[in-house]
């Protein structure tokens, strides 16, 4: 028997020509997150716009490698490779926020290389804290 | 000290602008510095019935042709359905806030709407937690409104025809959208305004059945839009409830229930 599996509907930012930042926050709410980070992927292959400046994504709670779910780890991969792709072809260093003084948070900021490992490797990162 | 021309004076109360204890006590020095304190000490008013912060307003000011409220940039009200009523029985003090800037509301009601319709001609930052969904023609009361913040809004009446109004403001700052169920509807009325969409900001807190629709206002303000955020929620885990929920923790710290505050 087949399991419908619910296609993810991404962002089209086509359109959005003049666009310079873009923010993408991740729930910290403890539910499931499946495919937010395959959204985030697939949102930023749609930009076009050509004075991007400032990528920022936020691993949530659930990111943390020694729980992350081989499916969602495999999402981060993707990620990783496009943002790498936007270092190469826009100059953008992408900001990774994480939230301070929340369980997990100090992790998160020690674990950011395995989720982001060629940006990591290439020094690309940076690490924003936001208490929010 | 009377020698100095009262620019100077002035010049000097503004340097006290964040300075709330110097300025009150500067009222008490001179009858004559009394109106460029009241400027700074009344530029942000928060009116909340609750806490009889309103009646001790009316009481202080029982006059509403010479009471400060042209002072104020900042307005924030709570509960304005309770201030509604009041404002009918003290003969329309609330249009004495005609200088308003920033303006929020919380928890508003339909009657409110009415009366806080074009409030203020000089509001440039309109932020409604709670609110009913007919507030749009609000919205549109604002000629120079520039920044919306939504949060919250009542899906009660949402599918019903609406029909715009000639005009609408320039919307050119930022718009906060975040709405549990009805993003959909908010962005559709959205993009019905006359005057079209020119954010050059848009934060979005949406489920992922919504995405098409925040497409939609991306593509409304392509010409204009710098700055996007959003956040993509489980339709099990929106963190803004809604205004059938129990309570609501506002943006701004305050923890609003269906009743009443706390």
């Amino acid at each position: 028997m087949a399991i419908d599996v619910p296609e993810v509907v991404f962002l089209d930012l086509t359109k959005a020509i003049k666009l310079k930042r873009v923010v993408f926050l991740r729930e910290n709410t403890g539910h499931a997150t499946r495919h937010t980070v395959e959204w985030v992927t697939k949102t930023l292959q749609t930009v076009e716009s050509k004075h991007l400046q400032s990528i920022t994504v936020s691993p949530s709670n659930k990111d943390l490698p020694e729980t992350i779910k081989q499916e969602a780890y495999q999402e981060w991969q993707d990620l990783d490779r496009l943002l790498v792709q936007f270092w190469t072809s826009h100059s953008i260093r992408p900001r990774v926020m994480y939230v301070a003084g929340r369980r997990g948070g100090k992790d998160l900021r020690a674990d950011a290389p395995k989720l982001l490992p060629e940006l990591t490797r290439r020094g690309l990162v940076d690490l924003v804290e936001t208490r929010h | 000290m009377s020698s100095l021309p009262p620019e100077i004076l002035d010049h000097v109360i503004d340097y006290l602008h964040n300075e709330t204890a110097t300025l009150k006590a500067c009222c008490v020095v001179s009858k004559s510095w009394v109106p460029r304190a009241r400027k700074h000490l009344f530029a942000h008013v928060e009116l909340d019935a609750c806490d009889f912060l309103f009646e001790t307003w009316k009481k202080t000011f029982p006059d509403p042709s010479s009471s400060p409220a042209h002072h104020t940039r900042s307005l924030l009200i709570l509960t304005p359905p309770t201030i509604t009523a009041a404002d009918t029985s003290a003969g329309g003090w609330v249009r004495t806030f005609r200088s308003v800037t920033h303006l929020q509301l919380i928890h508003l009601d339909r009657a409110s709407l009415v009366l806080l319709h074009g409030l203020s001609p000089a509001v440039r930052s309109l932020n409604l937690t709670i609110v009913p969904f007919e507030v749009f023609d609000l919205i549109c009361s604002f000629p120079l409104l520039e920044d919306l913040r939504l949060i919250s809004l009542d899906p009660e009446n949402d599918a019903e025809v609406w029909n715009p109004p000639l005009t609408s403001p320039k919307l050119t700052g930022h718009l906060d959208v975040r709405t549990s169920g009805v993003f959909p509807s908010v962005a559709r009325r959205l993009l019905d305004l006359p005057g079209g969409l020119h954010f050059s900001k848009i934060t979005a807190f949406f489920f992922p059945g919504d995405t098409g629709s925040v497409t939609d206002l991306v593509s409304e303000c392509s010409d204009t839009l710098e700055s996007l955020t959003a956040r993509v929620y489980p339709s099990s885990a929106f963190p803004f409830a809604s205004v059938t929920g129990q309570y609501l923790t506002t943006a701004c710290g305050h923890r609003c229930t269906r009743g009443g505050l706390p």
